[in-house]
């Protein structure tokens, strides 16, 4: 892993088109932004773990017999 | 093009049945060819990977869920389906949902990255 030391404002690049700023820094917290073309998804590490987790779950649970009885899909409120 | 599933047995499949995500899903990057299944249960499809046929998501359109769902142009948006024995345990992914082209043969994931959308919303209510 590369490691890099930044001040506050200064800008990390990986190639041409993504940028990372450093916005502000207190004693637990860096905030950071991040400039990337339309289309790169950028995500907290932990949400894609989660996420990545979940399908893991359902592929598990894919197997399971369900029986469906007759509930009602419980809908998003508008 | 055959493959062996668990719900449906061996399929036979043409390479205009498969959906490519070009991407695959997150945390399967690697895994980018489909099959998108119609049960005779009306609420799922499932989504069955060509290249790991052992590896099967049941899904639902999330229009039936929630009207107001975030659209991607020509795409329909699926949540994906946490089965479990108590049918009021069963959840969807409505964070993480998998847009699928049905024309182009397309799909991706993506994440609703908000606090309005829930990765373990319950599907079913009394």
């Amino acid at each position: 892993m590369l490691i890099l030391t930044r001040k506050v404002n200064e800008e990390i690049k990986i190639g041409s088109d993504i940028s990372f700023k450093i916005i502000s820094i207190s004693e637990n917290q860096v905030k950071i932004g991040v400039s990337a073309p339309m289309g790169v998804q950028i995500l907290r590490a932990e949400l894609y773990e989660k996420v990545k987790e979940t399908t893991v779950d359902a592929i598990q649970s894919s197997k399971e017999v369900v029986e469906l009885p007759k509930l009602k899909v419980n809908k998003v409120r508008k | 093009m055959k493959i062996n599933t668990h719900h449906f047995g061996e399929i036979e499949f043409t390479e205009e049945n498969v959906l490519k995500f070009e991407n695959g899903l997150l945390g399967f990057e690697a895994l980018k060819q489909y099959l998108l299944l119609k049960t005779d249960n009306e609420l799922f499809y499932w989504l069955n990977s060509i290249d790991e046929p052992d590896i099967s998501l049941p899904v639902i359109g999330v229009r039936l869920i929630d009207e107001n769902y975030p659209e991607e142009q020509e795409n329909e948006a699926f949540g994906i389906v946490n089965l479990n024995k108590d049918p009021l345990k069963i959840t969807v992914n409505m964070k993480a949902p998998v847009y699928i082209n049905q024309d182009k043969k397309t799909g991706f994931q993506k994440i609703l990255d908000n606090d309005r959308f829930f990765i373990d919303y319950k599907l079913f209510v009394e």
